[in-house]
């Protein structure tokens, strides 16, 4: 009797060690964690507009209000510049590594008049932007990211339906591209 | 002449059972630690951080949304009314009151794995701070009921338990861990049925 109960305790001190493990571990290998849904879409280096119905990924517009467009991007090779403008009554934009963890985010109101202009950039790779500045990111916000995937959100908001077309426009006319001197 | 492969076999199956089927039942009934509750409804500020605790993690890691970054905005979920009730799709509700300061905010039904429910685009299935309507004093009234009603309706077309979502953008609170003094809107059940 006294041995079943040490097995018991064994037992459950496994299945403590086990659930330690497997919560830990789990992000690895999911398989469906959000990058690896972005990744999924096949759309490196540009702008891909979610539907309302979960497309092949499993990634949809949730909010009613909220159209989101996904790009997945690296910065192995240089930095990432996220371009968008239009007039919608919100947007906003978050940037993620390929953990999901959020690099940064903003709205239109913290933006530089209210155009959505982004360098996401190594930290080698920004103190060479730092050293000699190019001409064209004058006004572009320089964002540090210590890995080199990740992807980015960019959500824009439509409050009445005839706002639709605004928003499928400022959408369409983001860019999520490499950055060439 | 059996008893210590059924002893080992006792072990391993409690470690095993056991481990695995708390791990899914802990990510099933949460989305981590570090929620914020005002009344019934929740929200996970730090949940997309590199902050988040483990549960959170793995929570995420499997669930695969798209959260919402600190300046975009912090989405709250209410399972239950004030009562502490679980909502349910055959019942009305009344959503009374003010949101914390936001820009804008949404608020839509979902069900228990937090995927809008879709009533049909002849009903008003959501409602965002434009197109609300409030009373003088800028408060709002918002029914939630399986039938028509008058002033703000948000139609539920469902079976069983369903939940409330509002998400405030663009919003002070998203950052602040002073959210606890904040009043969110009071879910109040006014009836069941058809009545």
């Amino acid at each position: 009797m006294r041995k079943v109960l040490f097995a018991t305790v064994l037992g459950l001190v496994g299945a403590a060690l086990l659930h330690i493990i497997i919560i830990l571990s789990l992000p690895q290998f999911t398989g469906r964690d959000a990058y690896t849904r972005v990744l999924g879409l096949l759309e490196m280096d540009s702008f891909f507009a979610l539907t309302s119905t979960p497309g092949s990924t499993g990634l949809a517009n949730d909010d009613p209000y909220l159209r989101a467009a996904v790009c997945s991007f690296s910065i192995s090779d240089g930095p990432a510049r996220f371009l968008a403008s239009g007039s919608v009554p919100f947007w906003s934009l978050a940037v993620f590594d390929s953990n999901s963890n959020e690099v940064f985010s903003m709205n239109d109101h913290t933006a530089v008049n209210g155009k959505l202009d982004l360098v996401v950039a190594t930290p080698i790779q920004l103190v060479e932007l730092r050293k000699s500045p190019p001409e064209a990111l004058a006004q572009s916000i320089m964002v540090e990211m210590k890995e080199q995937d990740g992807y980015a959100v960019l959500r824009a908001m439509a409050p009445v339906d005839s706002f639709e077309e605004q928003v499928r426009n400022f959408l369409a006319e983001s860019s999520c591209e490499p950055f060439r001197r | 002449m059996f008893r210590i492969p059924f002893l080992v076999a006792l072990a391993l199956a409690i470690a095993f059972g056991g481990g695995i089927a708390s791990a899914v039942w802990a990510l099933k009934a949460t989305v981590g630690f570090g929620s914020i509750a005002i009344g019934p409804w929740v929200a996970f500020p730090e949940a997309q951080t590199i902050n988040a605790d483990p549960y959170a993690k793995a929570h995420r890691a499997r669930a695969g949304e798209l959260l919402y970054g600190g300046a975009e905005g912090l989405m709250f979920s209410a399972q239950t009314d004030d009562k502490g009730q679980k909502l349910q799709a055959t019942c009305s509700y009344d959503v009374t009151g003010l949101t914390p300061q936001a820009r804008f905010w949404t608020l839509y039904a979902a069900n228990a794995d937090g995927l809008p429910l879709r009533p049909g685009s002849d009903l008003p299935s959501a409602l965002n701070s434009w197109t609300v309507l409030r009373s003088e004093n800028s408060n709002f009234t918002i029914h939630v009921s399986p039938n028509a009603q008058p002033d703000n309706w948000l139609a539920v077309r469902h079976a069983g338990t369903f939940r409330l979502v509002l998400t405030l953008l663009d919003t002070p609170t998203a950052g602040s861990s002073g959210l606890i003094d904040l009043a969110m809107p009071v879910i109040t059940k006014t009836g069941c049925g058809d009545a």
